[in-house]
């Protein structure tokens, strides 16, 4: 003899899920969002050259102890430039990117 | 800082071999100095370097001073005293050149490290540009 077959369950209606709207939450961490990321990032590269161009008003005027001071600092000062000029060429970018998605 | 922290940390062992470089200079501008033998003679200095106390690099901890100077018969000199005795710096100059070599060497080794490290950053700068 055949097992009996289930009835199927009718179909109950699911409460509807309210939309989120919200971003997901940051993982735990990453405390602070892009703008103020790249702002401080802005104002360390502000540090970096007024360091250089103190060293190399004090190279000019004679009263700088070390030479390499001047140039470490110019180097790094010139390593943030590169770093910040590559993280706006990828912004740049991939807001392009996200605006090429509707055409 | 702490983003490009290797240039730094090689900066600071360029500041302590720059400080070598001087002492040894020192050393050998003053080898030949006589003094009377009731002064004291010129001393070496020596520069003792140390971890940074922050941990990051290396510092000068200090000046130490090397032994005191040397009596020498020349009765000719101006300052002899009355037995005919000056006073010379006890220095060893071929200790100081060889210290000259080691501190060059130090000197130009960190400023490499400083080389390497700004290419290094550059690529991971340029890192994914097409």
């Amino acid at each position: 003899m055949p097992a009996p077959i289930e009835p199927i369950s009718p179909l109950l209606p699911t409460p509807p899920t309210p939309p989120t709207l919200e971003a997901p939450a940051r993982t735990a961490g990453s405390g602070e969002d892009f703008a103020s990321m790249l702002a401080r990032g802005l104002q360390e590269l502000q540090n970096l050259q007024d360091r250089a161009n103190d060293l190399a008003v004090q190279a000019a005027t004679g009263t700088l102890t070390d030479v390499h001071h001047y140039t470490i600092a110019a180097t790094e000062a010139g390593l943030a430039v590169q770093l910040a000029a590559a993280i706006r060429n990828r912004a740049i970018e991939a807001f392009q990117e996200i605006m090429r998605l509707q055409a | 800082m702490t983003l490009f922290s290797a240039i730094g940390i090689a900066g600071t062992g360029v500041t302590v071999h720059r400080k070598w470089l001087d002492a040894v200079s020192d050393n050998i501008a003053n080898i030949n100095n006589a003094s009377r033998t009731n002064a004291e003679a010129f001393r070496a200095r020596y520069v003792i370097a140390q971890e940074a106390l922050d941990g990051n690099g290396a510092q000068v901890g200090g000046i130490v001073l090397g032994p005191q100077g040397r009596i020498v018969y020349e009765p000719d000199h101006p300052l002899a005293d009355a037995q005919g005795y000056v006073q010379y710096p006890n220095i060893d100059l071929a200790g100081q050149m060889t210290q000259l070599i080691m501190a060059q060497r130090g000197y130009q080794a960190n400023l490499a490290v400083v080389d390497r490290a700004r290419d290094a950053y550059l690529a991971a700068i340029q890192l994914g540009r097409s």
